[in-house]
């Protein structure tokens, strides 16, 4: 328990701070759509001229092999100059790049990784399927192996910027005999192959953000199977196992300075009976009061994961404490958001749009895992409690 | 800034030698003796406290003590709720911070002068906390002082009858606010947050071997995810005390900090015994079964010199 403080950190964090301060894009940033996305590969692309991309991704595979305390530094510097999240790029960075980085073959990392560091490439995650979430290994969509290629046959639902993409992390089954977990590939799927329909799906903040991807008889290359045959399932949950609490350091950041600004409005706002400020009002006090507390606190469970992250590769199960923490804080947040405006709350006009804010919070304990999976992981991974039925 | 939360070799051989001798001087069954209440049983150990460096913990080595920080505070304190400790262990080790002459601060760390807590109630009443042989008080408010204890003290039955409680009447000013109630408020944050994990460790012990219906009742979502949010509610409010613990003194908002760190441990405290007892069943709501001192515990350091009110005002004014 001490504060970590060297000459050589708080020098590269000068380094991060100018080179983020000089070239993090201002906004407004395009929100959906081809825009977007061109936005995210830009931005990419001007972090790899600058040498700062793949902060995590070892040096051998173009990536900048930081440590986790020099990554941390990335983060929170990133955080503080509210540069744009990675969004259509998130899952070829965090997660498809750095499963290849394990578990692929030589070609397959020679073919992919750089792409996605210089921003030319992007990846989505088909996981989900209609019949398929939480209970994951139910998994339907079929493979069935045809000389050097699978022929893949289903759909799957929930692909976030399924659209958008150029390459998809894809688990399919492979084989349906095997036990649930042991059938199951994870393979590399070009997007623009010849039997792939992506119907975009709209969310209820207004914006297409994920899509149902279905495939007729999609040829995919066996080369493309990632980490072995019918040991997708293994592949997959190493990645899952990739996050050791910087990645968030971001959202969390962000869920600060949106406390700090309605304390502010707080402040600035008369109350609803007009005799004061809303600030005066005893409930709004609590609540404000309250959030700050549960934010700071955010950032003290954070604190504690990398601390864990500083002493053992593997994260344990303990990520989903916090995970589940800002889940829950972050919907809390915004509905006092739209507590404290009152009817101003339901307008959606420039400057900060607090009703899509609200809508968009909701996504925190649904995707990635449901805020119930989590509390089942937490009781049975950290509690030790006996199995339901539900364990991943 | 970045904190590393998890104790160096050095804080972890502090914890695990307080963690050992509580675990076979103090263990929380002695509370169902009354022999032992009111802090009978610290008495009795004091010698072994001393012996430990317990009382000069945080204290700097020129002043006689051992020169580590409020983040050793934190873990010894935090140790100390797990074993609901009488509070009289906590004052003397926040007392030599308050003691301004060398001879008072030595005798408090040498522990042969004795502290405890009282808290203020109005300005003509106080509430002495386990302080039967104390000589002198550290009396809570908005800010803190320590005072020579007044002659008369009237003994009162306590919601947490393992503790003795005594009425004083006297002339109680308000204090300003200063670093150092923070730092006394900070103890008793952390002290809370070590009965928030003692409540969700004896319910998830009960929880996984308790069987109904053929199954463990840990295996019931309903069980289970109560003591996900134990452990929730524990994880964030013990990763707030000791960040604010490692980072006290070193230019961040410490009141706000300390506040921050207040709220969620009594809240957890709070929550995690009211859902121990439930998990209990029937055998929560006995003298016998030990839930019932966690709640009462809790109930009593709560109000310690601290009101929702106050550490609301206290992170609300944070903000710039
Ligand atoms: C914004 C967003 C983006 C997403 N992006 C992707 C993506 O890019 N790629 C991808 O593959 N998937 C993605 N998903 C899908 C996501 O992984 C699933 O939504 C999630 O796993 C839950 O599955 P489900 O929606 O089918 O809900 P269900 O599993 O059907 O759950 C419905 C309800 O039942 C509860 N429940 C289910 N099982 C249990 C149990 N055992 N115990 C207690 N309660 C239970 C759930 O908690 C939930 O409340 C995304 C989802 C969202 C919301």
């Amino acid at each position: 328990m001490r504060i970590i403080g060297t000459p050589e950190l708080t020098a590269f964090r000068d380094q991060c701070r100018t080179w983020l301060g000089e070239n993090a894009p201002a906004k407004p940033w395009p929100m959906d759509g081809e825009a977007l996305r061109d936005f995210d590969l830009a931005w990419q692309r001007r972090q790899y001229e600058g040498g700062w991309a793949g902060v995590s991704w070892p040096k051998d595979y173009g990536g900048l092999g930081l440590s986790l305390l020099e990554q941390l530094v990335w983060h929170e510097e990133y955080a503080r100059a509210g540069a744009p999240q990675s969004r259509s790029m998130f899952v070829a960075l965090s997660h498809a790049g750095p499963t290849l980085i394990v578990q692929g073959s030589e070609a397959q990392k020679q073919r992919h990784l750089l792409p996605i560091l210089k921003g030319e490439e992007n990846w989505c995650q088909g996981f989900s399927e209609p019949g398929a979430g939480s209970d994951l290994s139910n998994l339907k969509t079929r493979a069935e192996i045809d000389g050097e290629s699978l022929i893949v046959n289903g759909t799957k639902i929930w692909t976030t910027y399924g659209h958008l993409a150029r390459w998809q992390e894809l688990l399919v089954r492979t084989d349906p005999e095997a036990p649930r977990h042991k059938g199951i590939s994870w393979v590399i799927c070009d997007m623009r192959s010849p039997g792939i329909e992506v119907r975009p799906i709209v969310t209820m903040s207004g914006i297409a953000h994920f899509a149902q991807v279905f495939y007729d008889n999609v040829r995919i290359p066996l080369s493309n199977v990632v980490g072995g045959l019918h040991n997708g399932w293994k592949v997959a949950m190493t990645t899952l196992g990739f996050e050791r609490g910087t990645g968030t350091i971001a959202h969390q950041y962000e869920l600060a300075r949106t406390v700090d600004e309605l304390i502010t409005m707080a402040r600035d706002l008369p109350s609803s009976d007009g005799r004061g400020r809303a600030i005066d009002d005893g409930t709004t006090a609590t609540d404000l009061a309250t959030l700050r507390a549960e934010v700071m606190a955010l950032r003290s469970l954070a604190a504690m994961t990398i601390s864990r992250g500083l002493r053992q590769a593997v994260p344990g199960a303990e990520g989903n404490i916090a995970a589940l923490y800002y889940a829950e804080l972050t919907r809390r947040v915004h509905a006092a958001a739209l507590d404290l405006l009152g009817p101003r709350g339901l307008e959606r006009t420039g400057g900060h749009d607090w009703p899509l804010a609200f809508l968009e919070s909701f996504k925190w304990g649904i995707g990635g895992g449901t805020s119930e999976i989590r509390r089942n992981t937490i009781g049975e991974r950290v509690l030790g409690l006996p199995k339901g039925p539900s364990a991943r | 800034m970045i904190v590393d939360l998890l104790p160096s070799e050095e804080q972890q051989l502090i914890d695990d030698s307080v963690r050992a001798l509580l675990a076979e001087r103090l263990p929380v069954e002695r509370l169902r003796e009354t022999a032992s209440h009111g802090g009978a049983a610290e008495r009795a150990a004091w010698g072994d406290f001393v012996a430990l460096g317990l009382f000069g913990i945080g204290i700097a080595e020129a002043d006689g003590g051992h020169g580590l920080g409020a983040a050793e505070e934190a873990l010894v304190a935090r140790a100390l709720g797990r074993h609901l400790v009488s509070l009289s262990v906590l004052a003397q080790m926040a007392a030599p911070h308050l003691a301004t002459d060398d001879a008072l601060r030595t005798r408090l760390i040498s522990g042969e002068t004795r502290a405890t807590f009282a808290t203020v109630v109005d300005q003509g009443t106080a509430q002495r906390i386990d302080g039967d042989n104390a000589d002198w008080l550290i009396l809570l408010g908005e800010g803190v002082a320590l005072v020579d204890v007044p002659a008369e003290a009237a003994p009162i039955a306590c919601l947490d009858e393992t503790v003795s409680l005594a009425r004083l009447d006297g002339s109680f000013p308000a204090f300003e606010r200063a670093d150092s109630a923070d730092r006394i408020s900070l103890l008793l944050a952390a002290y809370l947050s070590g009965i928030a994990q003692a409540t969700l460790d004896m319910a998830v012990a009960y929880a996984a071997t308790r069987e109904q219906f053929g199954q463990p009742i840990g295996a019931f979502q309903a069980i289970k995810h109560m003591c996900a949010d134990m452990a929730v509610r524990g994880a964030a409010a013990e990763a707030q005390v000791l960040h604010a613990a490692v980072a006290f003194g070193a230019g961040l908002d410490d009141r706000a900090e300390v506040a921050c760190a207040r709220l969620l441990a009594t809240d957890a405290a709070l929550r995690n015994a009211n859902a121990n007892i439930q998990i209990h069943g029937a055998m929560g709501f006995t003298a016998e079964c030990d839930a019932h001192l966690y709640l009462k515990r809790a109930r009593l350091v709560s109000v310690l010199g601290s009101s929702r009110q106050a550490e609301q005002e206290r992170l609300l004014a944070g903000v710039a």
